[in-house]
């Protein structure tokens, strides 16, 4: 009766530290590729899956990758601004339904996305508590962004000055939560969604506050002309929208002007779609249009381009791990070589002993191998978040 | 029962020989060998186990003419027929004492490790004082300990010889003699054979007969 | 000027609160629930469900969608549309509309502070915007116990303007054909009648203005800029409620613009009190009501209004005269 594995097993549980350093040797090497091939095709699969989704972008001429980067997985790189125009003219061109972005704020860590209502049709967002946006100053969380804020219906959520230092003095806006998006395995998750006109608040475009004819404190006023009231620094803007207040809020200069980001337009047809991208070839504009999935196509060969190489990279490295595995297995056969002396004139053939070193190998491997299956499966269960943490922010 | 009859070996590129004319040990037999080092005793020993072969003649175990059987054979009729005891011992020391004692059984498809086995063993060991220690990993254990745990595993699967070579070299005294008595219990408990390389000549008298290897290899040559 | 039609966003501070508040808030949840209860059996019904935010484009809208739509207007009752500001379940029951009338001109603030979806959105007066009356620079100034509001920007009682009027109508069928195509011929059948009869009114007030003959006229409150250019009247304002008595600054300023303007008649948007009416006796000034006609009538439809308003000022140049 032969008990290969038992031997075997004993032998690697005698020498833990042995053991464990080449489990953990093979399952490093044999993890790599997995996991590596496990996230590109997850985030093959949210790059392609918005892109397709996402027929045409209208944008500033410039990187047309940090505009879809920008518009479809809400990446802090603020493309180029666009005015509220682009919008009309896509809606007036009756070629297209145009969707508005303005995707240029955060709140605690997570992108605020100006937009409108259509936005939630379009993408199929669907409300899992609370209600949708319906008075200037409410927002609107993807479900990863609720549950990491901790933020339910009735909470309020402050945006984040964009930078540090901001003298522009532009006040944080004390947005009010009034829903909550079922998950949606895409960037929405992690999205703050507002109405484009409450991101416009934000940023001081649209404000809010004590009525200049009414103000009593002449500390106030700057200047008072007929047509005119100037106001100094020292009056306070409204930084959270109520009832009582929202009636304040009034738009400066010119609506036409207001800044976007971005804007998608949903062809009626094909051909709609192929005449629209017409009018954007002209070199005199200011402005492009994109189709999503050619960018995308474009990044992601390149990806494929430097997985290639990381899978030769990866290869080689597993070629010599693999030898070193072997000179470290042949060394220790030396070690052992009065344990194989005895065993052998006890009686033992040579073929037993090759069984015994082959269960070694298999025990290390089958470890190896659940090892590699859990990390594989924790990285599968979780390859979202992973792949928009290590790639796509 | 172990027969050797107009035996000669030769270590390839080696001018060593070693002839014995002829050598007899009977069952219940226990002989003590005595001589110099490099004087093949040990060559003699590995001879009757069946690990080297002989240039001419034979070698019986039980009736068994080793030489004649096949490399496979030979290895599982050392493993049925012959216990070895070594002077360092040879335990495995990644295993338990009691794993150790079983560990013929798990290397060799001619023995069957079955329940009767184990308790046989354990029983064995028992007898040899290592009841409290079984599942201790052998390295635990001190030298006497240890080669009582190694008299165990020659003992287990209740050979026709013992072959001990230096059993007692690595141990005090008083050791000596328990190491002894401990094989002289098992031999005599199966009418084994017993040939005991050994330079204790202290212990010489309490064996059935004594052979000075030299002068034996010197007068079979004359 | 582009129109945002979509975020129907305009310029300019402040806001008239004029609604005679309904205060109770049960009162607006019922309203509001009911509105979408209605709204749901439209859907079941498959009614196009369309809202509006002032009187006369929820009118045009029934008129051409006849019985295939279901049009909602929930401004209350009392309440200026351009100024009322709704709660969040009147919000909520816009936003499930498959179409939003926008009057356009920069009407109805309130569209600029709430959340509607822009595909949804229809601007009616998508036709005309280069006919836009702008008003006097954006002074704004306060009047009166009901707030504050400006006069400055762009002036949006386009509907006084009966072939603007004719144009929003031809807005709404084209908006309501492209939601369902099946039935563009019915939209086009009923808006040519509806058609016909604004063009009627707009002849009919074409000849009233030339019997006015450059006669100079007063308006209480200035909603009447595109009745006025239309229709070549003389007329200018001043900026009285037709609920507030009118302080001595006021009369003096009026005193003023007689002066230069000797007015015999005041358009009103609703009947005035009646000392402010005896007032402008004394001054040789009669009372005119002229009713613009934004929110639902208390009798009759806005046809029928417009006809009384034009027979009220027919009668004081003679007809057919």
């Amino acid at each position: 009766m032969i008990s290969s594995a038992y031997i075997a097993w004993r032998y690697l549980v005698f020498n833990k530290a042995r053991s464990a350093t080449l489990v953990a040797c093979v399952s490093l090497i044999a993890v790599l590729p997995f996991t590596l091939e496990l996230l590109l095709n997850e985030s093959e699969r949210q790059l392609l899956s918005r892109a397709e989704t996402t027929p045409l972008l209208v944008g500033a001429k410039g990187s047309a990758l940090d505009l879809v980067m920008n518009s479809l997985y809400l990446d802090d790189q603020v493309p180029e601004l666009v005015s509220t125009q682009v919008n009309d003219e896509v809606s007036e061109s009756g070629l297209a339904s145009p969707i508005p972005l303005y995707v240029r704020f955060q709140a605690r860590g997570f992108p605020i996305v100006g937009t409108t209502l259509d936005y939630f049709d379009f993408r199929e967002l669907k409300i899992r508590e609370g209600r949708s946006l319906a008075l200037l100053g409410e927002c609107v969380l993807g479900s990863a962004a609720a549950e990491s804020l901790g933020l339910n219906p009735g909470d309020r959520l402050l945006s984040s000055p964009e930078t540090v230092f901001d003298l522009a003095g532009i006040y944080p806006l004390n947005m009010k939560v009034v829903g909550v998006l079922e998950r949606s395995h895409s960037a929405d998750d992690v999205a703050v969604f507002v109405d484009v006109k409450t991101a416009w608040v934000i940023e001081g475009l649209v404000h809010g506050h004590a009525d200049l004819l009414k103000v009593r404190d002449s500390t106030l006023i700057m200047e008072r002309t007929d047509q005119n009231v100037t106001a100094t620094a020292k009056l306070t803007q409204y930084t959270e929208i109520d009832e009582q207040n929202i009636g304040s809020f009034h738009f400066h200069g010119e609506p036409e002007v207001y800044p976007l980001t971005a804007v998608i337009a949903l062809p009626a047809d094909a051909k709609s779609g192929t005449i629209l991208r017409g009018r954007y070839v002209t070199d005199d504009k200011t402005t492009q249009i994109v189709e999503p999935t050619e960018v995308i196509d474009g990044l992601l060969q390149n990806i494929f381009r430097v997985k290639n190489i990381i899978d030769s990279v990866i290869f080689v490295v597993g070629l010599a791990a693999v030898l070193a595995l072997v000179l470290v297995f042949a060394l220790s056969l030396r070690l052992r070589q009065r344990e194989l002396n005895t065993v052998f004139r006890l009686g033992c053939s040579r073929y037993t002993i090759m069984r015994l070193l082959g269960a070694e190998i298999a025990i290390i491997l089958i470890v190896s191998a659940a090892l590699v299956a859990s990390v594989a499966g924790v990285v599968s269960y979780y390859d979202e978040q992973l792949v928009r943490v290590l790639f796509v922010n | 029962m172990i027969g050797i009859d107009s035996l000669r070996f030769q270590y390839p590129s080696s001018d060593f020989h070693l002839d014995i004319a002829d050598f007899q040990v009977a069952d219940g037999e226990k002989v003590a060998v005595i001589g110099p080092s490099g004087s093949g005793k040990t060559t003699m020993l590995n001879l009757i186990a069946g690990i080297l072969i002989p240039d001419a003649g034979d070698v019986t175990v039980n009736g068994i003419a080793v030489n004649e059987l096949s490399d496979a054979k030979r290895r599982d009729f050392r493993i049925t027929n012959v216990g070895f005891v070594f002077q360092d011992f040879e335990l495995i020391d990644y295993l338990s004492v009691l794993d150790n004692i079983l560990h013929p059984y798990r290397i060799s498809s001619a023995l069957v490790l079955t329940g009767q086995v184990r308790a046989r063993a354990i029983v064995l060991a028992e007898g040899l004082g290592l009841g409290g220690k079984l599942h201790r990993n052998v390295t635990q254990l001190s030298q006497g300990e240890k080669q009582r745990a190694a008299i165990c595993r020659a003992l287990l699967a209740n050979p026709k010889v013992i072959l001990a070579d230096e059993a007692t070299g690595n141990l005090d005294p008083r050791n000596k003699g328990h190491i002894l008595d401990a094989l002289f219990e098992g031999v005599q408990a199966h009418g084994t054979s017993l040939v005991a390389v050994t330079h204790d000549h202290e212990l010489l008298p309490r064996f059935d007969r004594v052979i000075d290897f030299q002068s034996f290899r010197a007068g079979d040559e004359t | 000027m582009g129109t945002n039609t979509l975020f129907g966003i305009a310029t300019g501070g402040g806001n008239r609160d004029r609604r005679r508040t309904i205060k109770r808030h049960w009162r607006r949840v019922l309203v509001a629930t009911l509105l979408l209860f209605v709204a749901s059996n439209a859907i079941a019904d498959n009614k196009l469900v369309v809202f509006a935010v002032n009187y006369p484009l929820a009118y045009f809208a029934q008129r051409i969608g006849g019985d295939d739509v279901q049009v909602q207007f929930p401004v209350p009752a009392g309440v200026d549309p351009a100024f009322w500001m709704p709660d969040v379940a009147q919000v909520i029951a816009y936003q499930q509309a498959d179409l939003i009338l926008l009057n356009g001109a920069r009407y109805a603030k309130w569209v600029d502070k709430v959340s509607l979806p822009q595909l949804k959105l229809v601007n009616t007066s998508v036709f005309f915007e280069e006919q836009y009356i702008r008003g006097d620079a954006g002074a704004t100034h306060s009047h009166g116990p009901a707030g504050e509001h400006s006069h400055g920007g762009v002036t949006f009682t386009t509907w006084l303007d009966f072939s603007l009027a004719a144009q929003q109508a031809q807005a709404i069928t084209e908006a309501l054909a492209r939601v369902r195509p099946e039935m563009a011929a019915d939209f086009e059948r009923r808006f040519a009648i509806l058609r016909s009869e604004l063009l009627e009114l707009d002849s009919e007030m074409q000849s009233i203005g030339q019997r006015t003959a450059g006669k100079p006229l007063l308006a209480s409150h200035p909603v009447y800029q595109y009745l006025r250019a239309r229709y070549g009247l003389n007329l200018r304002s001043v900026m009285w409620e037709p609920d507030v008595v009118p302080d001595q600054a006021s009369w003096v300023a009026l005193q003023q613009l007689t002066n230069e303007h000797p007015a015999r008649w005041m358009l009103w948007e609703s009947e005035p009190l009646s000392d402010t009416q005896q007032r402008l006796t004394t001054l040789g000034i009669s009372s005119l009501v002229f009713s613009p006609c934004a929110n639902v009538p208390d009798e009759g439809d806005f046809l029928s209004v417009m006809r009384a308003n034009l027979e009220a000022l027919s009668s004081i140049f003679g007809p057919g005269g």
